[in-house]
């Protein structure tokens, strides 16, 4: 079992992926998931503040990174945390959300990192979606967007297409695959 | 009066137990109020914070913490925790709380998805040919992306002796399907070899969040499963 993040540094120490930091040129602040800092460091006795913020800065110029809060260990909860996203309590949900807006918008950030699927939906839909319309007291400052960590990882790399056999071979598997499966697309080509 | 409700508080020093759920050292607290003072859920419910939460448990009042709505406004976010200078485990304790509700109880879809998850593999009931479908189509997408074609892409499904077996979250092909793309671009730059099971393929486990660790244990069981099965190295769990 690996996380996101001994994955993506594997791949960037190895050389196997390459990342170019032009690609993405905007001010960014990095979320730290309860569970992938807090409550990793609870359960397991390690977390990923570190390395959650160091494959943040292999995509995108460490002059345009913006900290959120230096002792990461007590950062706060995006508001949505513990299954709160899927649960009937939006008013809640957004109030407790009001002290990560005021954290974001102290960073003075265009772009926010979230390593996870329910803060990132919190920190884009619920709060940046509430305060792009206006809702009373949330002021995000200079925020734009919410990404993954391996969204911003996707859009920073730096790839060759496949070599002619590599394509043949995978072409041939994809095939058998999809007979096995007995799966039929429509032929565009 | 007061000695009726006196009756009421039981605990188990031995084992640190109080009443039917297990807050872990409760009956320690000093009621400093650290875990209130650095709750962002503090004043939420009108009545009720973490320190609230746990001396009302320690006097026997279990029942209206796991009544109230304190324990699922709680984001279980863990900061009590970490901060108690008593150790009590108050993280713990509200999710027990959550685990002692009703079942029909429970607020919101999460164990509604449970139990679609053990009867159908995912939280949402996507049933598996229509996700073979959408993830065979997604390849041809990306193979023929206008900006950054990735020719040869596809996605592997029960790949025998792959390296690396990818869980999904059941809201991407559901209603964010593109947004699985962006993985399997890394994929393909790496050229790893990856696979995603046919079935069971969920890696939201709602069961963690509304309480129910026997579903839980079963959803990670399959997980395990599925990586055995094809005798996968390493499991990616991007939750």
């Amino acid at each position: 079992m690996v996380s996101i993040f001994d994955l993506l540094k594997e791949y960037i120490d190895s050389g196997r992926i390459k990342l170019d930091k032009s690609k993405v040129q905007h001010t960014y602040t990095v979320h730290d998931p309860c569970n992938y800092v807090r409550k990793s460091q609870i359960s397991f006795g390690d977390n990923y503040g570190e390395l959650s913020r160091w494959v943040a800065k292999q995509c995108i110029d460490e002059s345009l990174y913006r900290e959120m809060c230096e002792d990461y260990m007590n950062n706060l909860c995006c508001g949505a945390g513990g299954g709160a996203w899927a649960m009937p309590y939006d008013e809640e949900r957004l109030t407790y959300g009001k002290m990560k807006v005021d954290q974001i918008r102290d960073t003075g950030a265009e772009i926010v990192i979230a390593p996870c699927h329910n803060c990132r939906d919190q920190v884009m839909k619920g709060l940046g979606d509430e305060f792009k319309k206006g809702r009373e007291g949330f002021d995000m400052g200079n925020y734009k967007e919410t990404l993954y960590t391996w969204e911003l990882v996707s859009m920073a790399l730096d790839f060759e297409p496949w070599s002619e056999a590599e394509i043949e071979a995978a072409h041939a598997e994809r095939d058998a695959q999809f007979e096995r499966d007995g799966v039929e697309l429509e032929e565009e080509e | 009066m007061a000695e009726e409700a006196v009756k009421e508080i039981k605990v188990d020093r031995k084992h640190r137990k109080i009443g039917n759920i297990a807050p872990e050292l409760a009956d320690r607290c000093y009621t400093c109020g650290t875990c209130a003072g650095g709750c962002p859920a503090t004043g939420l419910v009108p009545g009720w914070d973490p320190r609230k939460a746990i001396r009302a448990i320690v006097f026997g009042m279990e029942q209206e913490v796991i009544d109230s709505k304190w324990p699922w406004v709680c984001t279980l976010c863990g900061r009590c925790q970490y901060q108690c200078p008593m150790g009590i485990t108050l993280m713990r304790t509200f999710r027990a709380c959550r685990s002692a509700r009703e079942r029909d109880k429970v607020p919101g879809p999460i164990h509604k998805g449970t139990m679609m998850n053990l009867e159908r593999g995912n939280n949402l009931g996507i049933p598996k040919d229509d996700f073979l479908f959408l993830l065979a189509e997604l390849g041809v997408e990306m193979e023929n992306d206008e900006e950054q074609p990735c020719p040869g892409f596809y996605v592997p499904v029960d790949k025998e002796g792959a390296n690396v077996i990818v869980t999904i979250n059941s809201k991407e092909p559901f209603g964010e399907p593109d947004d699985m793309k962006f993985w399997w671009k890394i994929f393909y730059a790496a050229k790893e070899n990856w696979t995603v099971s046919s079935e069971n393929w969920e890696g939201v486990n709602w069961g963690l969040f509304s309480g129910d660790d026997a579903s839980m244990k079963v959803q990670v069981a399959r997980v395990i499963e599925n990586a055995r099965k094809v005798k996968a190295k390493t499991i990616l769990y991007p939750e």
